[in-house]
């Protein structure tokens, strides 16, 4: 069994130094920067992006147009870690508002059962539109500014938060509840000690998943439209108005790319953490 | 009595969208009488936008779309990426995730990577999908193709690895070899897994492109539509496109859902 | 045994399960089981009757002994050795029918050839009618049957039953014993089966073994002399009784009460 895991990690370790190695290997031999930026390019791009300097040495010499993009930014004064903390900041606010406003909505819908028969069938029609698309209609409504952006977050995450809260409540707390209310509980005490306890489970994994389409809507949403955040690293500008015209450079696109792998891998980490804490109850240790 | 108890749900249903397809034409009767045509948008103001369409309007613009046959287009061929793309991707992620269910050294090479890179918005992929693949159909389908294959991955991957054991065991013991095991036992039992990776995939295609239509756009899609409207802006021609994409969502996740009743019939009790 | 080769021979087996506390399960078990002899092995929880199958199964290779099948020393898991695993094993997306079949398709037998062997099966269980029906449709004791005809039908020398009617009620029970005498009557067969349950040993085996509690040793042979074909007056006849009180006596039970 340990020799096992050991192995597992040897050959995960083995995977990327491979796989790192030989698009380093390839984009040498390519020899495009601008189509396959090299690791150096990557590495001056990733500086460059941290410290807000222009990078001198390596691919910064051939000024193809695609540094425009990487020059450009920096003279913005954007930095990987700035971009990183705005875009964070937007999936918090989705994740507390929506993810508040989803878990109220879900409780209560798995409370009541005439709310649930009422509210499903509008909560089908509004999931069934894709946060993105609202962007154009709620920009007329709030104008060019930062809550505009947040209306598809908050959007995204409340419907995703909806329908784990109800199931939870629904099909797997009913049970206790009912047995709550035959040992006399109710109203608060059957609320905070019963419903929420038992719907906790349902309630972070659909947060989980929600936290996903968080990341997926923000990036989205500064890609089409912000001035900040790691969507907006990407493109280089707003892809609304610019429609990619553009040139990009692969370097800082990569760069930004794994930006986001990290931070949503972290934050990922962060709920599974939380979650084990918050129910030390349950036995259970998933592991994904 | 009995009938009555099981159309509640029906009966509920049918007034709860009843009262918001009202509430919207009260709504919009009032907002397009009093809220400002005129708004002011960050560098210049913009002339008769109408908030709240009417029905009126909506109805107006949708026969305006349909006569110039560019609401049938863009249907057609958005659902078409969509499609091209979700069979695309999960073509590569459900065989992908079954062998990384059933290969222990195959999850220990590629596990890293989708570990990693499972929260990262397969958007992101766009400006460097266009700058390999050109301005075509190529990077719009990529990167729905990618989105989908990274979730269903995930749910191929899950379904080959969670089944139990003892059905594992059991088929040894009856003297089952690898491709029996595989398309009888490994297959049906991830079939679940697969088709709800395959429905949540789905959703996060036609949320993919909407982005993915806006480069370098050519008549007609939704997403350009989406986008010229925005840009005049024309709230009806807006509003008529949200409706439209999402009728469609709604559409492909009954469809799916229908492909997933299929895929788990054997877990039904029969009743009574 | 007398009569002629034994099917089974179980010399000096012992199992050790590894781990930060060892744990030994069998210590030095020999048993032999005849041809067509019907073997229940009863002892309490945790003895190691069910390591003992698994290693004849051919699922856990022993720490120390030998499991000889017709002669053969046991190498790994085989249709001729039908295995009905105590946790529920019927596959639950395949239909009735596709469960008893699946043992022929691993042995690749064409489809005009298993179409006799199956409807036979469903007879026996007396489940026709139900070959389209998926697992979940049927109650837990049916599908337990399910299993055992699906072992049957692949037509193996030994059949091993580890617990198989564990979690059903005495009266499930008792009329699924009688469906599994009535299998046994009609398709003679070499069976182990295992049970923590003295009466189902009794009424179903020609012999019990009794195991020691942990580590598992052969405490006791019982030879159930009972007659052919066994009914309900075969459980309420003295005989029956005299011998429930030699099996609980070996098992170490009844002597509280005296001491």
């Amino acid at each position: 069994m340990k020799s096992s895991g050991g192995r597992r990690a040897a050959l995960g370790l083995l995977s990327v130094a491979a796989l790192v190695g030989g698009y380093g290997l390839a984009a040498q031999v390519y020899g495009q920067p601008e189509i396959l930026p090299t690791l150096g390019a990557l590495l001056g791009a990733f500086h460059g992006l941290l410290t807000g300097q222009a990078a001198v040495a390596g691919a910064g010499l051939h000024a193809h147009h695609g540094l425009d993009h990487l020059s450009g930014l920096i003279k913005e004064g954007v930095t990987l870690q700035g971009a990183l903390l705005a875009s964070t900041a937007r999936v918090l606010v989705g994740m507390v508002v929506g993810g508040l406003l989803g878990i109220l909505t879900g409780l209560w819908m798995g409370w009541n059962r005439a709310a649930a028969e009422y509210l499903h069938p509008v909560y089908v029609l509004f999931r069934s539109v894709p946060p993105l698309a609202l962007i154009a209609y709620v920009m007329l409504w709030l104008g060019h500014a930062e809550a505009h952006l947040l209306v598809p977050i908050v959007y995204a995450v409340f419907t995703t938060a909806v329908i784990p809260t109800y199931h939870g409540a629904r099909d797997v707390a009913d049970i206790y509840v009912k047995a709550a209310r035959a040992l006399g509980a109710r109203g608060r005490l059957l609320f905070w000690r019963v419903l929420v306890p038992a719907v906790a489970p349902s309630v972070l994994s659909g947060l989980r998943y929600a936290l996903l389409i968080a990341w997926m809507t923000t990036v989205g949403v500064e890609m089409l439209m912000a001035n900040n955040g790691l969507g907006h690293l990407i493109v280089g500008g707003g892809l609304w108005s610019s429609r990619l015209q553009v040139a990009v450079d692969p370097a800082v696109v990569m760069v930004g790319i794994v930006g986001l792998a990290t931070a949503g891998a972290a934050m990922d980490a962060a709920a599974r953490v939380l979650g084990d804490r918050l129910m030390g109850w349950r036995k259970a240790a998933r592991r994904w | 009595m009995v009938t009555a108890a099981a159309s509640a749900p029906v009966r509920r249903a049918l007034v709860a969208l009843v009262a918001l397809a009202l509430l919207y034409g009260v709504v919009s009767e009032i907002g397009s009488r009093v809220l400002p045509r005129r708004i002011w948008m960050a560098t210049h103001y913009i002339e008769d936008v109408e908030l709240t369409p009417r029905y009126a309007s909506l109805a107006e613009e949708a026969v305006f779309l349909v006569r110039a046959g560019i609401l049938q287009a863009s249907v057609l061929v958005s659902s078409g990426r969509v499609l091209a793309g979700v069979l695309l991707g999960a073509a590569v992620g459900l065989p992908l995730g079954l062998a990384m269910g059933r290969a222990a050294g195959l999850e220990s090479l590629l596990g890293p990577w989708v570990a990693f890179f499972r929260f990262t918005p397969a958007f992101a992929l766009l400006p460097l999908y266009v700058l390999w693949f050109g301005f075509g159909e190529g990077p719009r389908v990529g990167l729905i193709a990618t989105a989908v294959a990274i979730v269903t991955l995930h749910g191929a991957f899950e379904g080959a690895r969670r089944i139990p054991r003892v059905y594992l065991d059991a088929a040894a013991s009856l003297g089952a070899g690898r491709v029996l095991v595989l398309r009888r036992l490994v297959l049906p039992a991830a079939l679940p897994s697969l088709v709800s990776s395959v429905r949540i995939a789905t959703a996060l295609a036609w949320v993919t492109i909407v982005v993915a239509e806006l480069i370098k756009p050519a008549m007609p899609s939704l997403g350009y539509l989406l986008a010229l409207a925005g840009a005049y802006p024309r709230v009806p021609t807006i509003v008529v496109a949200i409706a439209t994409t999402g009728v469609l969502v709604l559409a492909s996740d009954v469809a799916v859902l229908v492909a997933y009743r299929w895929a788990t019939r054997w877990m039904r009790r029969r009743v009574g | 045994m007398g009569s002629g080769r034994a099917r089974l021979q179980v010399a000096d087996l012992a199992y050790t399960y590894e781990g930060r506390t060892p744990t030994r399960a069998l210590d030095g078990v020999t048993v032999e089981v005849g041809d067509d002899e019907f073997l229940a092995i009863v002892g309490p929880v945790g003895c190691g009757k069910t390591t003992f199958v698994r290693i004849v199964a051919g699922f856990l290779p022993p720490t120390r002994g030998t499991a000889l099948c017709d002669g053969r020393p046991v190498a790994g898991p085989s249709p001729e050795r039908g295995y009905v695993f105590q946790e529920e094993a019927i596959f639950p997306w395949m239909t009735v029918r596709q469960n008893l079949e699946f043992g022929l398709l691993a042995k690749g037998v064409p489809a005009p050839a298993r179409e006799p062997i199956v409807g036979e099966l469903l007879g026996l269980i007396g489940l026709q009618g139900y070959e389209r029906a998926y697992p979940a449709e049927l109650s837990t004791g049916m599908s337990k049957m399910v299993e055992v005809a699906r072992v049957l039908a692949t037509d193996p020398t030994l059949l091993l039953l580890d617990e198989p009617f564990g979690p059903l009620d005495a009266q499930t029970r008792a009329r699924m014993q009688e469906a599994l005498h009535a299998v046994w009557a009609h398709r003679r067969r070499t069976v182990v089966l295992v049970t923590h349950d003295v009466e189902e040993a009794l009424w179903l085996a020609d012999r019990i073994v009794v195991f020691s509690p942990r580590p598992g040793r052969v405490r006791a042979e019982v030879r159930v002399d009972l007659p052919r074909p066994r009914t309900l007056e075969t459980r309420l006849a003295p005989a029956f009784t005299a011998l429930k009180r030699v099996v609980w006596r070996e098992l170490g039970l009844g002597e509280g009460s005296r001491a």
